[in-house]
């Protein structure tokens, strides 16, 4: 039978012991008290030793009695001014008594013998006697009753009978019954003959140390039983950012839709590549001071080589041999180069254009951009846009609707998704498409257009650019299940700790 | 990108037909509006529109919607046609308006029966068309008025402010033009667009009355439009005569779709004359071949006549290429380009079966933004938490709470809130705030942010360098510089890199404290332990020690 280092040594007791209050077991075995309970209950249910239990009455001390353990009781405190003065009023009494031992001390003091009482001059006073001269030395029933009580805590009603009748205790309030269940252990045949048979004893120990391992001696212990579900530390691992995460994620399934990733050295961009070079003209709305940023410092920034500026000028004022009308205005450069923290990744891709691309060619960015809004729980001031452009020889609208599908089932899970005309100042033929998500129902996942040639051409590439942009601000609200956009950038330690894992 | 209200009763009575709510959704897309809310009213039901495209002011209404779905349905083919009558209405414009609003166009329309819906939707449009397209009223401003109540001829005329004096719409007193523009609401929200001038327009009848006051307000008691309104007068002003013929076509063709009699204007300049409104057709020609090449679908000459005809174009074909003609009350046809969406709203986006294309091409993130996530993995590593934090703060943050001098810093001119008008150029600041956001979270608090910071550069063509910087800040007790350096040696170890400490007074730290890191002979960050002035600043109450290192110049290309 298998049984652990305690019951082992609980049952190597009970041999020798037969039958043993729980207490003394406790003693004997040098076990904490909860250690032997719990060997006893795994010996018992292995029919090895048996609990009998039985109530029993016992004497508990109270404070008050306590108390008088310390400073004695009253009328020994009285007996002893009156030893040493003789002759005492109730007024000098006030120096070793309280209010409430002042008021029955005279009756004790004569029941006791140790005083006589009379009035002198209208003042009641005691005189000692010579029995009370003698009880200094004297212990009486209720003073041992109170030293035993002081010592052991709590006694059998018996014991204290036998000195006194257990009431006086109760009525000076010096002790208390209560009941008390009476816990005996006893060996049984079984028991018995298991410890007869001899058991080999090991050591308990908590932990498993090194040198218990290399010495070899974890063959001779026994490990202590843990509480496994005890409650623990609340543990806060580093963790990457969630949104960070539903980004990198969106990333990597970008990568693997063979899309190239562009990236760009600044924050900061100039009017020309965020909206000239989109063919986005200088008196467009969008580009009122209201709806864009400018920069106080520093303020202009410089236009890229002659030929492009001047395509682009061209493209604005009347088409140059795009096949456009253009927009029929002035072209100012200085407007194109006036500084802003870059409003949309779309800028990326015109910078990509430019610079030349792979035909066929799919370009994405992940890029941070700045909007002039209030921060609210549903506008943000700065943000993470994904956007890109995919370009081809053979590119044709239906293919536009394909990447935009095909971003809502890979990225959304979408099952169906529906498309609507939409318009984009550099984008013609352009589409809004909402994706059907199993929680969110419609939403709005993101919008492409094939390039216009106004831009295209100007920027040097000759086949169509399919541009697309994602949103995915709802979905990652939805992944990172928060309803107040600008959890996306929290600055909620607790909720960023407590954020369950996104991957 | 303009939102406005329809009632779907209005609407139907203007197509002639009765739809489903999800058919008018369908049908919304024709007009290159999205239905955006559904509400009943009084036991009628009412949309709101989303138009999505800033270039088409003739979409903007209910009678445009309508117009457009008859089209799309097949119910009318080819160009709308409006018959203008000559009236004999005549404006004189001043030459003194020449630096000031110097263009009116003008029409009537006749025979109307307006009831509440149709003022509605008058009035609507020509907010919209004055906000979008007239850019707030300063391109386009326009004013409607009970033909019947006014005494022709009129005249548009620069009167110097001080001998202007009319009861303003919604008023009931006269008051000056000065009055106007300090006190009436619309005066505050345009008086800004002729302020200061010598002279302010304004357009009188021939006994004098005053009309308006453009681009600002009308008058209450001369001609303002009511359900009774039989006949309207149209006055459009602005800067550039092409912009006001289109607002002006725009809503003479609106009205004419309620069944109003179009009655032409004659406009007299010092030089010249107009007869407006013009709504002669517009052309273009687009090459077949590239209608079908970038459609995607298979189209035949006849199925793109027939489309065409359905979004209002007239097609004649000549050659492989199709001449058009399209509404006067459009301007947006720039490019065939224009045209193909026509070709292809008018098929439907949604009867299109997406196709995803076959491109052998193979993508690749970019290697340094892959180096910036192994920085990111190995912080995690360290038990720290990552945090993203925003790249817009302000000059307080960066300089006076981390008790330094001020620097150069990238400033925006025009910010929103005085909170977000800079862009910061080091990280600290962003984490001192967010410690000093969680002073109530249980500490230690071990934070990083992978992040940008925007440095002035000349050389560069936006003056500008976004770099990437890795932050560190540790808070708990018993923090000192020692555990904010033996993560940097960790990282730093990591990274390759051999590495020196040189001690530097600094104002964010504690004196004795402090570094800049020296990696070759360069500085490429700064290590200390945070100031109490910096911790009282932030209102955090817990030492923080702290570093920040450029990535840049750790980085290698990938071997791979």
């Amino acid at each position: 039978m298998e049984l652990s280092y305690q019951e082992k040594v609980t049952l190597i007791k009970l041999r020798e012991l037969k039958k043993v209050s729980f207490d003394k077991l406790v003693k004997e075995t040098g076990l904490d008290q909860v250690a032997v309970m719990r060997a006893i209950l795994w010996l018992q249910s292995k029919r090895l030793a048996k609990l009998h239990e039985k109530q029993k009455r016992i004497v508990k001390i109270t404070e008050l009695g306590e108390k008088y353990a310390k400073i004695g009781l009253p009328e020994r405190r009285a007996l002893e001014l009156l030893v040493e003065k003789g002759k005492v009023t109730l007024e000098d009494l006030r120096e070793v008594l309280s209010e409430d031992e002042l008021r029955p001390i005279i009756g004790i003091l004569r029941k006791e013998g140790w005083a006589t009482v009379r009035k002198e001059d209208g003042v009641l006073t005691l005189e000692l006697t010579e029995k009370g001269k003698d009880a200094l030395t004297k212990e009486r029933p209720i003073d041992i009753a109170l030293k035993v009580l002081a010592e052991k805590r709590e006694v059998e009603v018996k014991e204290i009978e036998n000195l006194l009748p257990l009431k006086e205790l109760k009525t000076r309030k010096i002790g208390e019954e209560d009941a008390k269940a009476e816990r005996e252990v006893e060996i049984t045949d079984e028991g018995l003959k298991i410890a007869s048979e001899g058991l080999e004893l090991k050591e308990e120990v908590s932990i498993l140390t090194p040198e218990l391992i290399k010495s070899g001696g974890w063959r001779n212990v026994e490990f202590k039983r843990f509480n496994i579900h005890a409650p623990v530390k609340r543990l806060y691992p580093g963790k990457k950012q969630p949104y960070r995460t539903f980004l990198d994620k969106i990333r990597r399934k970008l990568i693997e839709m063979g899309f190239i990733e562009m990236t760009v050295e600044s924050l900061i961009e100039t009017q020309f590549w965020n909206f000239d070079a989109l063919f986005q003209p200088q008196n467009h709305p969008a580009r009122d001071w209201t709806d864009t940023y400018q920069l106080k410092y520093p303020k202009y920034g410089s236009l890229p080589d002659e030929t492009l500026v001047e395509r682009i000028k061209a493209s604005h004022e009347h088409g140059w041999i795009t096949g456009s009308k253009g927009w029929g205005y002035k072209w100012d450069p200085r407007t194109a180069m006036l500084l802003m923290p870059r409003a949309h990744a779309t800028a990326l891709s015109a910078r990509q254009l430019g610079k030349g691309v792979q035909i066929p060619g799919k370009y994405f960015a992940i890029q941070r951009v700045f909007r002039p809004d209030v921060l609210d729980r549903t506008h943000l001031i700065e943000f993470n846009q994904v956007d890109g452009f995919v370009v081809g020889e053979t590119l044709t609208f239906k293919h536009l609707l394909g990447i935009l599908k095909r971003f809502a089932v890979e990225i959304a899970g979408a099952k169906k998704v529906k498309f609507l005309p939409d318009y984009y100042p550099f984008t013609e033929p352009s589409v809004q498409m909402s994706a059907y998500h199993e929680e969110l129902g419609w939403v709005e996942f993101g919008g492409a257009g094939v390039f216009r040639e106004e831009m295209t051409k100007a920027l040097g590439i000759d086949v169509p650019a399919i541009a697309w942009g994602i949103g995915i601000d709802r979905l990652a609200m939805f992944k990172l299940g928060i309803d107040d956009i600008r959890y996306l950038f929290s600055y909620d330690l607790k909720w960023l700790r407590e954020a369950k894992l996104v991957w | 990108m303009p939102k406005f209200d329809v009632a779907k009763h209005d609407l139907e009575r203007l197509v002639g037909k009765e739809f489903t709510v999800e058919e008018w959704e369908d049908l919304f897309l024709y007009a290159k509006c999205e239905l955006d809310d559904i509400w009943e009213h009084e036991g009628k039901i009412y949309f709101k529109a989303d138009a999505k495209d800033t270039n088409r002011p003739d979409l903007w209404s209910a009678e445009g919607i309508a117009r457009q779905v008859r089209w799309a349905l097949g119910m009318v083919r080819g160009l709308p046609r409006y018959d203008i009558e000559e009236s004999d209405v005549i404006v004189y414009v001043d030459e003194k308006l020449k630096d000031i609003r110097p263009f009116g166009v003008y029409a009537v329309v006749e025979d109307l029966e307006l009831d509440e819906e149709a003022l509605k939707q008058i009035i609507q449009l020509q907010e919209k068309v004055a906000l979008t397209l007239g850019r707030k009223r300063k391109e386009v401003a326009i004013g409607t008025f009970d033909f019947d109540k006014l005494r022709p001829p009129f005249y548009y005329k620069a009167v110097e402010p001080k001998k202007i004096e009319f009861v303003p719409l919604n008023c009931e007193r006269e008051m000056s033009a000065e009055e106007i523009l300090e006190e009436h609401e619309k005066g505050k929200e345009y008086g800004h667009l002729i302020k200061g001038r010598p002279y302010y327009p304004l357009l009188v009848d021939s006994e004098g009355n005053v009309l308006s006051m453009p681009p600002v307000i009308n008058s209450e008691t001369h001609g303002k439009v009511t359900e009774e309104t039989k006949s309207i007068f149209i006055d459009i002003t602005g800067w550039h005569l092409e912009t006001i013929m289109l607002a002006l076509n725009v809503i003479v063709t609106a009205l004419a779709e309620r069944g109003g009699k179009i009655r032409s204007v004659r406009v007299i300049y010092k030089d010249f004359e107009l007869k407006t409104p013009d709504l002669t057709p517009k052309e273009f020609e687009v090459d077949l071949n590239y209608i079908k090449r970038l459609a995607g679908v298979e189209l035949t000459d006849k199925d793109i006549k027939d489309l065409l005809e359905r979004m209002m174009y007239e097609v004649d074909f000549v050659d492989r290429r199709a001449k058009l003609k399209y509404p006067a009350f459009r301007n947006d046809i720039m490019h065939p380009r224009d045209v193909l969406e026509d070709v292809l709203i008018a098929y439907g986006y949604n009867n299109i079966e997406p196709e995803e294309p076959e491109l052998a091409v193979q993508g690749k993130g970019d290697d340094f933004v892959d180096f910036e996530n192994a920085i990111r993995d190995l912080m995690v590593g360290f038990g720290l938490q990552e945090v993203m934090t925003f790249n817009l703060t302000n000059r307080e943050a960066q300089f006076d709470k981390m008790n330094i001098p001020e620097k150069d810093i990238v400033e925006i001119e025009n910010p929103i809130s005085q909170k977000w008008s800079a862009l910061r150029r080091w990280l600290l600041p962003s984490l001192m705030e967010f410690l000093g956001r969680n002073t109530h979270e249980e500490y230690p608090q071990r934070i990083f942010e992978v992040g940008k910071v925007t440095l002035i550069d000349e050389s560069r063509e936006t003056k500008t360098i976004s770099e990437s910087k890795l932050g560190v800040a540790i808070a708990h007790p018993k923090v000192t510089f020692t555990e904010a350096k033996e993560i940097l040696d960790s990282v730093l170890r990591h990274l390759g890199a051999e590495y020196a400490i040189r001690e530097i007074e600094h104002g964010s730290f504690i004196s004795g404290r402090a570094g800049e890191i020296i990696v070759e002979g360069k500085k490429v960050g700064i290590i200390g332990e945070i100031h109490p002035q910096v911790l009282e600043n932030w209102g955090v109450e817990m030492p923080v020690a702290a570093f920040e290192i450029f990535l840049r110049p750790f980085y290698k290309e990938g071997v791979f």
